[in-house]
C-alpha cells in the first residue's frame, strides 16, 4: 500500500498506540513512550543543577565551557583546549578490559548525546554521533554492541534526534545486522525497539524496508523473548499497513510461515496484531491464503473466534476469516475446523462490524456446509434476523438459511418448526427487488416445501401466513430470472399440497405461468437447440420451460385448475415439448398431459395434436417416470381405439419397463405370474375382472355372485368383495382335484 | 413377441401387466387415475394395490433437487476503522 503522509501516518499510529497499548497490556511498555518535555525542561537549567554522579568540580568545570565545546569535548577531545576537560584512556599495565575501555568514552558520548537531545536545533552535531554509533553496533564486541544500542535506542525518544537515525540508511542498516546478529537478548530488544520507533514516520518506514528490515523483523518472530517478538510484529504491521513493497516483502521472507504459528500465542492485542497481518497479506493474495491454510491458519483462527472475547480481536480475526472464505480450499477447512459454529456465536453482540463480518463470512461458507451439524443455534438466529431492516443482514441470514436448508432434512424441519416459514415471506415481502434477498429467499421456501417430514407442515404454513398471493406477485415484470425460476419451483411444491391449489389459481397464478412458459420457450426457439442455449441473467430458458411445465403439472392435479390450463391452448404446447432435448422437460410434459388426459375431451385433443408418435417413442425411455407418463397418456389416449391399437401400444411397452426398481415391482410379477397360472386367457376383453388369487380368508357367502356364474363356481377361488363389476364368461382350464 | 420370461404369455396378459404396472407406479408418484383405472386396479391388483399405498413416494418425481447458491465469487474489502 502507498506510504500515507505523514501527517496521517502520525494520527494513525497515535490512534492505534491508545487502542493497541492501553496501561493493563501487559507488554513491555517504555518502547514507545516518547519523553515527555519536561525532561528537556530539567535539563535546560543543567547549569545550574547537578546530575547524579558528577563531582561539583566537574560541573563547575563544565559550566565554563559553552554547550558546544563540552559536547566537542566528549566525543573529540583531540581537539581540546587548553583548560577544557580532558580525559583521556588509561594505560593500564594490564590490558584493560574492553568494557573498561568503552566505559568512559561512552559514558562521555552518552552525556553529549544528552545534550542534543536537549538541543533539538542542533542536528548537526546528531550528526556526527550517528557515524560513531554505527561504527560501535558492528563491532565484535557484544558488550559495545549491547551499549550502543543501548545509546541509539536513546535517541529514538526526541523527534529530532529519530529523525536523523532514520535519515541515515547506515545506522538503520546496521541496526538491523545488529538485532539479526546479536546472541544477546537485550540487545536484540533495543534494537527490534528502535526499529519500532522508527516505524512510525513514513521515512523511518523506507529506511527499514531499504536496508533489508523486513526479513531481519520476519526472523524475530521467533524470538524466546515476547517483547521482540511484539516490537517485530508491531514493526512489520506499520510497515505493511504504510510502506509500498512491503506486503511482497513480507511474503518472499515466509512471513506467513513464521505468523500463522504466533496464533497460539494467547496475548488478545499481540494476535489483533497478528491477525491484521495476515489479512493485509492476504488479502487479494491467492497464495497467501494457500500458505496460510498449510500452516494450520483456519484451526487456529476459529480457534479465537471461539475462545477469545476481546473485540477488536474477534473483528480483524474475522476478517481473515472474510477473505479466506472466499478460497475453495480454505472454505471446506474452515467449516471442518467448526467455523460455522465459532462464527455463529458473534451474531447477537454489541458490535455491529463484528456481526457483519460473521455473516458474510458465514454466507461464503455455508455452500460448503450443508452436511455440518450442531448448527441449530446459528439457524434459529438466522431466522430471527429475517426481521431485520438492514439490506446487508438480510442478504446473508436469507442466503445462509438457502444454503442451509439446501438437501438437509433435519435443517429444514428445524427452520419449518422455527417459524422460519413466517420469516422468510416477510423477507420476500421486505425484499422489493432486491433480488439478492429475494432470491436466497425463495430458494429457502422451496428447499422447505419439499423433500422432508415436515414439508406439507410448511406447504400450509405459506398459505397461513398470506405468502401465496406474494409469491405469486414475483413471477411479474421485470422478470429477473433467477427469482422466477426459483419461485416457479416453490408453486410447484406448494401446489403438491391440496388445500393450496385453490388459493394458487385465485391469485392468478396459472395464467402468469402460461406466459412465462410461452416465452421462455420462444426464447429457445429463436435460438436454435442443441448446444446452443440460451442464458438470460445467468438461467437458461429450458430451465423455465422445465419449471413452468412442472408447476403446470402439479397444478393439473385439481381439476379445476385442469380445465383452466387446457383451456389457455397449452395441449399443443405440450405435445410440442415432448419432442425436447431436455430429459426433464420431456418428463414434465408427459406429466402434465398425463393429469390433462384424465379429462376425455382433453385426451381427444391430445391425440389430436398426435401426441401418440412421440409418445410411443418415450415408452422406450430408460427414465421411468417419462415411460410411465407416456404410457398413461397412451392408455388414456386408447381407451376407445381398436384392440390392434392397443395391442400396439402393448408391444411398444418394453418388458425392461421399470427393471430399475426390481423390489417394489416384485410383488407385482409374483401375483401377476400366479394370476397367470390359474386363468385361461386366450380372449380377453380388457374390461373384464377377474378374481384374484388368495382371499381364502374372506367369507364365502353373501356376495353378490351372477347366476350365470354360480355353476362355474370353483370352490378353491375366492371373490374380492370390493368388485363392483360382473365376471365374464370364459371357457377355464380343467380344475385339478383338491 | 413375448418378451416376458414366463413362457407362453399373450399380448393380452403383457398389457394387463404393463397396465397394472404403469399405474401403480403413477399412484406411486402422486398422479390421479381415472374411475375405471382405479377399478382395473383393485381387480388386478388388489392386495398389491393396499400396499402400495404404503411405500413411501417414488423419488423420481419429488421435483427438482435442491441447488446450492455460489455466494464466495469474490472478494470484497470493507472499509477500515
Amino acid at each position: 500500500s502507498p506510504a500515507v503522509s505523514e501527517a496521517e501516518g502520525a494520527v494513525k499510529v497515535e490512534e492505534w498506540q491508545q487502542t493497541f497499548y492501553a496501561p493493563d497490556s501487559g507488554i513491555q511498555s517504555g518502547a514507545t513512550t516518547i519523553r515527555d518535555e519536561d525532561e528537556s525542561e530539567c535539563c535546560k537549567k543543567y547549569s545550574l543543577s547537578a546530575s547524579a554522579g558528577e563531582s561539583a568540580t566537574d560541573i563547575e568545570a563544565q559550566y565554563s565551557l559553552t554547550r558546544a565545546q563540552r559536547v566537542r569535548a566528549a566525543m573529540f577531545p583531540e581537539t581540546l583546549v587548553e583548560g577544557e576537560m580532558v580525559l583521556t584512556a588509561q594505560s593500564n599495565p594490564d590490558q584493560p578490559t574492553n568494557v573498561q575501555r568503552l566505559a568512559e568514552p561512552s559514558q562521555l558520548l552518552k552525556t553529549a548525546i544528552v545534550h542534543l537531545i536537549n538541543y533539538q536545533d542542533d542536528a548537526e552535531l546528531a550528526t556526527r554521533a550517528v557515524p560513531e554509533l554505527t561504527k560501535l553496533l558492528a563491532d565484535e564486541d557484544q558488550v559495545v554492541v549491547n551499549k550502543a544500542a543501548l545509546i541509539v535506542n536513546q535517541l529514538t525518544r526526541k523527534e529530532a534526534s529519530r529523525r536523523v537515525l532514520m535519515q541515515s540508511p547506515q545506522m538503520v542498516s546496521a541496526v538491523v545486522r545488529a538485532m539479526q546478529n546479536t546472541g544477546d537478548l537485550e540487545t536484540a530488544r533495543c534494537a527490534a525497539s528502535v526499529l519500532h520507533s522508527l516505524s512510525h514516520q513514513r521515512e523511518g518506514l523506507l529506511a527499514i524496508f531499504k536496508s533489508g528490515g523486513i526479513p531481519a523483523l520476519v526472523r524475530m518472530l521467533g524470538s524466546p523473548m515476547e517483547s521482540v517478538m511484539f516490537y517485530a510484529i508491531t514493526t512489520l504491521h506499520n510497515l505493511l499497513l504504510h510502506q509500498e513493497g512491503a506486503k511482497m516483502a513480507v511474503r518472499l521472507a515466509d512471513g506467513l510461515q513464521r505468523m500463522v504459528p504466533l496464533l497460539k500465542k494467547t496475548n488478545p492485542k499481540f494476535l489483533a496484531i497478528t491477525t491484521d497481518c495476515l489479512q493485509l497479506l492476504s488479502y487479494g493474495n491467492q497464495e497467501s491464503k494457500l500458505i496460510i491454510l498449510a500452516n494450520g491458519g483456519p484451526e487456529g483462527l476459529v480457534f479465537i473466534m471461539r475462545n477469545y472475547n476481546y473485540e477488536k480481536l474477534l473483528w480483524t480475526t474475522s476478517r481473515v476469516l472474510k477473505v479466506l472464505s472466499v478460497c475453495p480450499s480454505n472454505k471446506p477447512a474452515i467449516v471442518d475446523a467448526g467455523g460455522m459454529q465459532a462464527l455463529g456465536q458473534h451474531l447477537s453482540g454489541s458490535s455491529q462490524r463484528l456481526t457483519q463480518n460473521c455473516l458474510w463470512t458465514l454466507r461464503n461458507l455455508s455452500d460448503a456446509a450443508t452436511k455440518q451439524e450442531g448448527l441449530d443455534g446459528l439457524l434459529q438466529i438466522l431466522v430471527s434476523q429475517l426481521g431485520s431492516d438492514d439490506v446487508n443482514m438480510l442478504t446473508c441470514a436469507t442466503g445462509i438459511l438457502s444454503n442451509l436448508t439446501c438437501n438437509n432434512a433435519r435443517n429444514k424441519a428445524l427452520v419449518t418448526q422455527s417459524g422460519g416459514v413466517e420469516a422468510l415471506i416477510h423477507a420476500v415481502l421486505r425484499a422489493g427487488e432486491k433480488e439478492d434477498v429475494a432470491e436466497p429467499a425463495v430458494c429457502a421456501l422451496r428447499h422447505l416445501t419439499s423433500r422432508h417430514p415436515d414439508a406439507e407442515l410448511a406447504q400450509n404454513a405459506v398459505r397461513l401466513h398470506y405468502g401465496i398471493s406474494a409469491i405469486t406477485k414475483l413471477l411479474g415484470q421485470p422478470h429477473y430470472w433467477p427469482v422466477v425460476k426459483a419461485t416457479v419451483g416453490l408453486i410447484r411444491n406448494l401446489a403438491l399440497c391440496p388445500v393450496n391449489q385453490a388459493p394458487l389459481r385465485e391469485s392468478g397464478t396459472i395464467p402468469r405461468l402460461v406466459n412465462l412458459l410461452l416465452k421462455a420457450h420462444q426464447e429457445t426457439q429463436r435460438h436454435g437447440s442443441g448446444a446452443q442455449q440460451t442464458y438470460q441473467d445467468g438461467v437458461r430458458m429450458e430451465e423455465i420451460v422445465e419449471g413452468c411445465t412442472g408447476a403446470l403439472h402439479i397444478l393439473a392435479r385439481d381439476p379445476i385448475n385442469r380445465g383452466e390450463i387446457a383451456s389457455m391452448q397449452t395441449i399443443p404446447l405440450f405435445v410440442q415439448l415432448l419432442y425436447s432435448y431436455v430429459e426433464n422437460i420431456k418428463r414434465v410434459s408427459a406429466g402434465v398431459l398425463c393429469e390433462l388426459a384424465l379429462d376425455k375431451q382433453c385426451a381427444e385433443m391430445i391425440d389430436a395434436e398426435g401426441a401418440s408418435a412421440p409418445l410411443m417413442e418415450l415408452l422406450h425411455s430408460p427414465n421411468e417416470g417419462i415411460a410411465t407418463y407416456a404410457a398413461a397418456v397412451l392408455f388414456r389416449i386408447s381407451e376407445d381405439k381398436s384392440s390392434d391399437y392397443r395391442k400396439r401400444v402393448s408391444v411398444e411397452l418394453t418388458h425392461s419397463l421399470f427393471k430399475h426398481d426390481p423390489a417394489a415391482w416384485e410383488m407385482v410379477n409374483i401375483f401377476i405370474q400366479e394370476s397367470h397360472r390359474t386363468l385361461a386367457h386366450s380372449q380377453i376383453n380388457l374390461d373384464a375382472v377377474y378374481p384374484p388369487y388368495g382371499y381364502s380368508d374372506l367369507p364365502m357367502d353373501g356376495l353378490p355372485l351372477d347366476a350365470e356364474l354360480h355353476e362355474q363356481y370353483m370352490p378353491e377361488m375366492t371373490y374380492d368383495p370390493r368388485q363392483q363389476v360382473s365376471l365374464h364368461t370364459l371357457p377355464r382350464p380343467p380344475i385339478q382335484s383338491l | 413377441m413375448n418378451r416376458e420370461e414366463a413362457p407362453g404369455k399373450s399380448p393380452e396378459e403383457m398389457y394387463i401387466q404393463q397396465k397394472v404396472r404403469v399405474l401403480l407406479m403413477l399412484k406411486k408418484m402422486g398422479s390421479n387415475l381415472t374411475p375405471n383405472e382405479e377399478a382395473f386396479l383393485r381387480n388386478y391388483a388388489g392386495v398389491v394395490h393396499s400396499q402400495m399405498s404404503q411405500l413411501p413416494q417414488h423419488p423420481i418425481d419429488q421435483g427438482a433437487e435442491d441447488v446450492v447458491m455460489a455466494f464466495s465469487r469474490s472478494e470484497t474489502e470493507d472499509r477500515r476503522q
